[in-house]
């Protein structure tokens, strides 16, 4: 009856806290006697620690204590979503440059990282390994990481590429990239006896939550975690790090609440990052363009602690109709921090198979959108099953006449314009979703007070994307109230169950309970108005009942009003309900057509102008849907033409961990976008059609920026970034 | 980052005085690079002595030239309507530097003293000859990409980052300086020091010395000047290859061209080799080239910085026959 919020580019609720400062982060506000921590990290990436002197740093003014690995309790090991395989200043051994060693604690932050400097630490250093090329020891396949198989097999790959008719055997590289999101993680602790409170910046509050009762010992229940807004994640804040687990640690020695906020240096070795990456691909193809083999392999830095791969080939083996596939997935383990997931995990290898279609369409004078056509998949290439609402094909359609691509010229290099050539480049998009755990199950709660509002409660996160406007409109629409008659309140482990915002999975998990709980909600409302006498609605069936702006009406008789301020008033006390869904992991689709000018003579590389189209599902609010497609063609021209971290390969430092060297895009690097929706609801979705989209916006940028400069210039770039000095 | 003691002053001599006195004092203008140097540990001083209140930051136009106050800003100094008409390539330079926040606060005499964003400087960890001198030098066999292939010596091949010291190069600046001595000047042409063996010293500057002033002969021909600045991202990075050229034409003879270039060199470069090439010879595509090559005759590229070599060339052949109409 309201008209419907959902889908309406409505503005984001939190948007004038976020500007004002009124939007608290987790390290905002002071806490009462805290201590203010700073690390010491190693100097060397591989060898032992085998002194400390802190007398200097304990003499400095304001500092209560320094810890070390004598100091500290011994503390158990987390798994995943713990990824680092070791807790650092549990013994002597150093794994990677960068690795705390000491934690001091002094009464202001400036104190603490003055006397961080005065901590001497001796080493026994070994020579480290930095890189996949510099490895000594050739690459293996490792152990399954979270159940995931490094080896994917279907049909006979070696078979199929022999007898294939076209074949093609590329190699793609991609360097290490850090997520840099621009609010530092930051943690403070506070113990009140056995009971633990943290402030931390985490895209995932119950995930914390369940990580420091393993590492401590401790039950759940007595250990809350606190992230009411993200100054954003990318997947660097949903694992949880070291420091975390240290500042509780030494909160607990301390006997005083401890805040600890990483430096930017402290980012690129104290998270996680997208591991540097080389694939090897051959593709065995009709003449035609039809797919007969696919053959991968993959080698990704791992860590001598820590073995896990976080770049996912779901691309190769899923994306296209292929009945022959080969993966493997290996890693050479290295001297440095490790890495982890990273937004859309697919993208590194998405880039080698996106643009390994675009070097088959040329080779075969195919067009690139007709080539992926012929090899389109309406079934789940794994399973068999049909893929219900995938409108992939939409998405060629919709941004390719956008975007003008029948304009294409035929030629590589044909295109000039003053100085620049230009190209154009596409690339197919794909995501996989995941899905919340189903037990506990995910469960909001919506109560409605006297004063007619509704408050939605449930322990999800904003982790930049919009979840307090989704699903403010959400309850919304199901309670019949106006969007500012909602108040979300997110972010808090002793809230209703909620999972990780990782893998695009918040709007597709918490949306179906939210809608659900809202609904009970009302139908409790709707309940209490029909069997009070008092109610101009008395004694009518609840199913004749519609609610709209904060109303409850007769469906025929819309004369016949009370609100729910009048029903909660007689009722005298607030009304809550709860509501639990399940949700399913899935894929999301998309399509981006980009042009590129290269100048001839000085490399230079500007994207110009994008296209996209994307199927999501059901687009919940157009507005936030096109932040991701932003952020996402934005982060691809990222990967494409800049990012990279740079380790020192005799020290396995990283040389460039700031935002002076370490360059994402600027305004003027990123043109605007157009994007577009297929928007039309998943039938299969729990979350009222919608499924998980955000990480989907990136995974084909960078392949089409690739297969632009090649259409611009004729030279292909497989190694990124494709940075000047890889056209002159 | 160490606490450190303030001390605000309001007479040059005075500042000066300050920094004498106080050991381990620097002096701070803008701050946007210093108080960097100091959070990272690549510097450290006991004393910032505050300079922001000298009555340094005007800019004078006379028949002589262009007078720019140390303390003037950089935006104040790419608005100025004289540095606009008659001097393009300096406004240019100063447009193509930072952003707009850091141009609002850094100043020209802290623009020539910015030190090196070689990632060993920056990073108190590792060793460098430049922060702190016999330490060794990671970058000649490490990550050196941004590195000099100019200027360079076995102790350092750190690049110096300004643009705006690459046009005032090219305009044949002169520095003034106030120190306890006195004031002195000096030629743009030989402030910045090549590292040698002592990489840790930038420039000629003595202890306590201060940039009073830029100055700027006027030269009709400065009209006809330009800065190519490229780098690996649109806006707000450091160059990897820079030109400023100042050109004169007679005809289509040269009568006079000028040509410093940033982000290959140890320091600010000066080529006089490429400009004798190109003085008096007719302005063609070919003789552009060769001034190019003379340029980098003495090149010594590393294993990342190689392109330099190669781009820089094309660059000058990109900004001057521009600037020369031949396109």
């Amino acid at each position: 009856m309201n008209g419907g919020l959902v889908g309406r580019p409505v503005s984001r609720v939190d948007g004038r806290a976020k500007v004002t400062g009124a939007a608290r982060y987790p390290a905002d506000d002071p806490v009462p006697g805290a201590l203010h921590g700073f690390l010491v990290t190693s100097a060397v990436a591989r060898g032992e620690v085998v002194g400390i002197d802190t007398s200097e740093a304990l003499a400095h003014p304001g500092v209560v204590a320094v810890y070390t690995h004598l100091d500290l309790p011994r503390l158990t090991v987390p798994p995943f979503p713990y990824c680092k395989g070791f807790i650092p200043l549990q013994g002597t051994a150093v794994h990677h440059a960068g690795q705390p060693v000491a934690i001091v604690l002094a009464a202001t932050v400036e104190q603490a990282q003055e006397a961080a400097n005065l901590v001497r630490v001796d080493y026994r250093a070994e020579p480290p390994t930095a890189s996949i090329d510099d490895a000594t020891e050739p690459p293996h396949m490792p152990r399954p990481f979270r159940d995931r198989p490094n080896e994917i097999t279907r049909g006979d790959a070696a078979e199929a590429l022999v007898a294939a008719e076209v074949r093609l055997e590329v190699r793609y590289s991609s360097p290490t990239r850090h997520h840099n999101p621009i609010e530092p993680h930051a943690t403070t602790a506070q113990w009140d006896g056995d009971r633990l409170t943290v402030h931390e910046t985490a895209q995932g509050v119950n995930l914390t939550r369940s990580v420091l009762a393993v590492a401590f010992g401790l039950p759940p229940e007595r250990i809350r975690v606190l992230a009411p807004f993200l100054g954003g994640g990318f997947g660097a804040k949903g694992p949880v790090w070291s420091h975390t687990i240290l500042t509780v640690a030494a909160a607990r020695l301390a006997g005083r609440p401890v805040r600890l906020v990483l430096s930017r240096a402290q980012m690129f070795t104290l998270t996680g990052h997208r591991a540097e990456f080389r694939q090897h691909l051959r593709i065995g193809a009709t003449r035609q363009g039809k797919l007969t083999a696919l053959v991968e392999t993959t080698t990704a830095q791992l860590t001598r602690t820590e073995e896990s791969i976080f770049n996912e080939s779901d691309s190769t083996s899923t994306l296209y109709d292929c009945p022959n596939v080969h993966i493997r997935q290996e890693g050479v383990p290295l001297d440095i921090a490790t890495s982890s997931y990273m937004r859309s995990p697919e993208t590194t290898a998405h880039f080698g198979l996106e643009t390994a279609l675009d070097e088959l369409s040329w080779e075969l004078g195919v067009d690139p959108v007709e080539l992926r056509r012929r090899n389109h998949t309406a079934v789940n290439q794994e399973t068999g099953a049909m893929i219900r609402g995938k409108h992939l094909l939409d998405c060629y359609r919709i941004a390719s006449e956008a975007f003008g691509w029948s304009r294409r010229a035929p030629r590589p290099g044909a295109t000039k314009d003053g100085d620049e050539y230009v190209g154009w480049g596409m690339a197919t998009e794909a995501h996989t979703f995941a899905a919340a755990p189903a037990n506990p199950p995910v469960t909001a709660s919506v109560t409605v007070g006297a004063d007619g509002r509704a408050v939605l409660r449930i322990a999800t996160q904003d982790i930049g994307t919009g979840t307090y406007t989704v699903i403010s409109q959400v309850a919304a629409d199901a309670l019949g109230m106006p969007l500012d008659a909602v108040t979300a309140v997110i972010g808090d482990s002793a809230l209703p169950f909620a999972s990780v915002s990782a893998g695009s999975a918040t709007i597709a998990s918490v949306t179906g309970p939210v809608d659900k709980a809202a609904r009970s909600a009302r139908d409790a409302v709707v309940a209490l108005a029909v069997a009070d006498q008092r109610s101009p609605l008395a004694g009518v069936p609840a199913d004749e009942v519609v609610t709209g702006h904060g109303h409850l009406f007769h469906v025929r008789d819309r004369a016949r009003r009370d609100s729910y301020r009048a029903v909660l008033g007689r009722h005298g006390g607030p009304v809550e309900a709860t509501g639990s869904l399940p949700n399913a992991p899935g894929h999301s689709y998309g399509a981006v057509f980009l042009e590129v000018r290269v100048h001839a003579r000085l490399g230079s590389v500007r994207v110009t102008r994008v296209a996209t189209a994307h199927d999501m599902g059901r687009v919940m609010n157009r507005r936030t849907a096109r932040g991701q497609v932003l952020g996402g063609v934005t982060w691809g021209i990222g990967h494409a033409l800049m990012e990279h971290t740079v380790y020192d390969r005799h020290t396995a430092r990283v040389v460039n961990p700031n935002l002076s060297t370490y360059l994402v895009p600027v305004c003027a690097d990123t043109p605007a976008v157009e994007s577009h929706f297929v928007d039309r609801p998943d039938p299969g979705s729990t979350a009222l059609g919608a499924r998980g989209f955000g990480e989907t916006p990136i995974t084909g940028v960078p392949a089409a920026i690739g297969n632009a400069v090649y259409h611009a210039t004729g030279r292909r770039v497989r190694d990124l970034p494709i940075t000047r000095d890889k056209l002159l | 980052m160490r606490a450190f003691g303030y001390i605000p002053v309001r007479e040059p001599a005075e500042a000066v005085r300050a920094v004498r006195r106080a050991p381990g004092a620097a002096f701070i203008a803008g701050g946007t690079d210093l108080l960097n140097l100091m959070r990272d540990g690549a510097q450290r001083h006991e004393h910032l002595v505050d300079i922001n209140r000298l009555d340094l930051a005007s800019i004078t136009d006379s028949t002589r030239g262009l007078r720019i106050g140390g303390l003037a800003r950089m935006r104040q100094v790419a608005e100025h309507r004289s540095v606009r008409e008659n001097f393009p390539v300096l406004a240019e330079a100063l447009e193509a530097s930072a952003s707009p926040q850091v141009r609002n606060m850094a100043t020209i005499g802290g623009n020539l003293l910015q030190r090196t964003r070689c990632g060993y400087f920056r990073d108190a960890a590792s060793p460098c000859n430049k922060r702190t001198p016999g330490s060794g030098c990671p970058a000649l066999e490490g990550w050196n990409r941004g590195h000099a292939v100019l200027g360079g010596s076995e102790h350092c091949i750190a690049v110096h980052p300004s643009d705006l010291a690459v046009a005032l190069l090219a305009l044949d600046a002169v520095v003034h300086l106030l120190g306890p001595d006195g004031p002195r000047h000096v030629p743009m042409d030989g402030f910045h020091l090549r590292p040698g063996q002592a990489p840790h010293v930038d420039t000629v500057l003595r202890p306590a010395e201060l940039i009073t002033a830029v100055e700027v002969p006027r030269r009709t021909t400065a009209v006809r000047s330009r800065y190519l600045k490229l780098r690996d991202r649109a806006t707000f990075e450091f160059a990897v290859v820079s030109v400023a050229a100042v050109l004169e034409l007679r005809g289509d003879r040269v009568r006079d061209v000028r040509l410093a270039f940033g982000g290959i060199a140890t320091t600010p470069w000066r080529s006089p080799e490429a400009e004798a090439v190109l003085r008096g010879a007719p302005l063609t595509v070919d003789a552009i080239e060769r001034a190019g090559r003379a340029l980098v005759r003495e090149a010594v590229p590393r294993r990342h910085n190689g392109f330099k070599v190669a781009l820089v060339q094309r660059a000058l052949v990109e900004l001057l026959s521009g600037l020369g109409g031949l396109r």
